[in-house]
C-alpha cells in the first residue's frame, strides 16, 4: 500500500469517527492534546484502524508508543510489511 | 408535538423496512425524525443511543423554558431521574450483530455499552450537563417515565434535593415491536392504513403502535419556584406507585383501581375533585378494557378521559412524561385532547366520560396513569399553580 494511501485513510478514520476537520490533520499532531481523543476514543480508533487496513493492534505493545499521526502512519507501514512476509 | 395533537394528526407510518423480520406483523410504528444531534459536542454524544438523544433534548428544552439557572447543574442539590424500558434497543442489537457470527469482541467500540445500559439516559444527561446531585434511572417499561417524576416528586418533597430533572425516553426499534408482537399486543390489521391505528377504547383496536421519544420536566420545591417567579405549569400533589402481584402482562382492574385510589388519597383529594385523566389506554384489547372498568369504578362517567396514544403511538417508557406535558398544555390552555381514532366506544369500555372531540373546560386537577409490563402501575395527580 502506498505511504499516500495510508494517510489518506488513516485521515479518514479520523474525520469520520471523531469528527476532526482536515486542516487539523497534519502528521505532527499529538492524538490526545492536539486532536483531542481519550482513552475511550483510542479504543475505537484501534478498532476503525484494524477494520480498515485488515490488520490485528489491540494487543501490541507497541501501540503504547504512539503519540502522533505520523507514528500511526508508520505503525500501519510497519504491520502491512509484516503481514506480506 | 402540540400542534400535530391540534391538527388532530396521527403519527404513525408503514415500515416497509420491517416485511424482512420473519414473524412480525406489526409494520407500522411512529417514528421520530432525529434532529440536531450533532449540535451535542461528539464526545458526548458518543455514548447515546437515540433514547439518551432524545432525553438530552429535553432536557435542554424543559431547562429553558425553567428559567432555572444552570450554575445549580453542579452544585449537588439537583439531580436527575430518567426512565426507560431499556438501554437503546438499538446500540443492544448491534452489539450482538457484532458479537456473535464470530464470537468475536475485538471490532466492539468502546462506547457501546454506555449506549446499553439501563440507566444510559440519566447518566448521559448528566455527564451533558454536569450534574452533580441525585442521578437515578427507573426501569419499569411503559410506568418509567411516571415513576422517575415520582421519585423526583419525592426527593423534593422530603428535602434531599432542591431541583430535580424527571422524565422518560425510547428508541424505537423492531425488537422492541417484537416484544409485544409475539404476545398479541400490537396493531396488525392497519399496515395498509396506518393512520387509523392505534385505536384507545375503540370498539375496532387491535392492540398498540409503538412510537418512540423523550419527555422531561424541571420539578422544584413550591416556594422556592414561586419565590424566583418561575411560569409553573403545575403543582404535583399526590403519586402512587405500586405491583398487581397477580400477572407480567395482564394488567387488572383491581390493581389499576387500588393505585389511582391511593394516588388519590396522597393528593388528598376526592374523585370528583379530578378534573381530567390522561389514560394509559394503548389499544390492546385487555389493557384498555381494564383501565376502563377501574376508571368506572372509581370516577364513573363524571370525568373527562381521553389518550393520546391516538397521535404519538405508545412511546413506552417516554409515554408518561411526554403525555404528561400535553395534559399541562391542556390544562394551561383549557382544552381537552380528544382520543384520536375513537369511533366508536367498544362496549367493555363504555361508561366513562370519553372525549372524542377537543373540549373545552377549565382544567384544575389532572390524574396521569401509566401501566406497565411486569405488572407495575403508576398514577400522578397534578394542580393547577395558584
Amino acid at each position: 500500500m502506498a505511504e499516500q494511501d495510508i494517510v489518506n485513510l488513516v485521515n479518514g478514520v479520523f474525520m469520520e469517527s471523531f469528527e476532526i476537520p482536515g486542516e487539523k490533520l497534519v502528521p505532527e499532531a499529538k492524538i490526545f492534546t492536539d486532536l483531542g481523543l481519550d482513552s475511550l476514543d483510542i479504543v475505537d480508533l484501534v478498532v476503525a484502524l484494524q477494520k480498515k487496513f485488515g490488520v490485528t493492534m489491540r494487543d501490541d505493545e507497541r501501540v503504547r508508543a504512539i503519540r502522533t499521526l505520523e507514528d500511526i502512519y508508520n505503525f500501519i507501514q510497519i504491520l502491512k510489511q509484516e503481514n506480506r512476509k | 408535538m402540540i400542534s400535530g395533537i391540534e391538527r388532530r394528526e396521527c403519527a404513525t407510518e408503514y415500515i416497509p423496512d420491517w416485511q424482512r423480520y420473519k414473524g412480525l406483523r406489526c409494520l407500522v410504528a411512529a417514528p421520530v425524525q432525529m434532529q440536531d444531534e450533532k449540535l451535542i459536542p461528539r464526545h458526548n454524544r458518543r455514548s447515546m443511543g437515540r433514547l439518551s438523544i432524545f432525553s438530552v433534548q429535553a432536557t435542554d428544552q424543559a431547562l429553558l423554558d425553567s428559567g432555572i439557572d444552570r450554575r445549580h447543574l453542579s452544585g449537588g442539590r439537583l439531580g436527575c431521574v430518567i426512565g426507560s424500558t431499556m438501554g437503546s434497543a438499538e446500540s443492544i442489537a448491534e452489539a450482538f450483530e457484532t458479537l456473535i457470527p464470530n464470537n468475536d469482541l475485538s471490532q466492539m467500540t468502546s462506547t457501546k455499552f454506555f449506549q446499553c445500559i439501563s440507566h444510559t439516559a440519566a447518566m448521559n444527561v448528566a455527564q451533558y450537563l454536569g450534574i452533580t446531585g441525585r442521578v437515578m434511572a427507573t426501569c419499569a417499561a411503559c410506568a418509567s417515565a411516571i415513576q422517575a417524576i415520582g421519585a423526583g416528586y419525592d426527593l423534593v418533597r422530603m428535602g434531599e434535593q432542591d431541583i430535580m430533572l424527571c422524565g422518560g425516553a425510547e428508541g424505537l426499534h423492531p425488537t422492541v415491536v417484537g416484544s409485544f408482537d409475539i404476545l398479541f399486543a400490537t396493531s396488525t390489521g392497519y399496515n395498509q392504513t396506518p393512520k387509523k391505528t392505534p385505536r384507545p377504547f375503540d370498539a375496532k383496536r387491535d392492540g398498540l403502535v409503538c412510537g418512540e421519544g423523550g419527555g422531561m420536566v424541571v420539578l422544584e420545591e413550591y416556594e422556592s419556584a414561586k419565590a424566583r417567579k418561575a411560569h409553573i405549569y403545575a403543582e404535583i400533589i399526590g403519586y402512587n406507585t405500586c405491583g398487581n402481584g397477580s400477572h407480567v402482562s395482564e394488567s387488572n382492574r383491581e390493581a389499576i383501581v387500588f393505585c389511582m385510589q391511593e394516588a388519590l388519597k396522597s393528593a388528598g383529594i376526592t374523585p370528583d375533585q379530578v378534573d381530567y385523566i390522561n389514560a394509559h389506554a394503548t389499544a390492546t384489547i385487555q389493557g384498555d378494557k381494564e383501565e376502563a372498568a377501574a376508571v368506572r369504578e372509581v370516577f364513573g362517567d363524571h370525568v373527562p378521559i381521553s389518550s393520546l396514544k391516538g397521535y404519538m403511538g405508545h412511546t413506552l417508557g417516554a409515554s408518561g412524561a411526554i403525555e404528561l406535558i400535553a395534559s399541562l398544555i391542556m390544562m394551561r390552555k383549557n382544552v381537552i385532547y380528544p382520543t384520536l381514532n375513537l369511533d366508536e366506544p367498544d362496549a367493555a369500555c363504555q361508561g366513562i366520560f370519553h372525549v372524542t372531540q377537543p373540549m373545552d373546560k377549565k382544567i384544575d386537577v389532572i390524574l396521569k396513569n401509566c401501566f406497565a409490563f411486569g405488572g407495575i402501575n403508576s398514577a400522578l395527580v397534578c394542580r393547577r399553580a395558584d
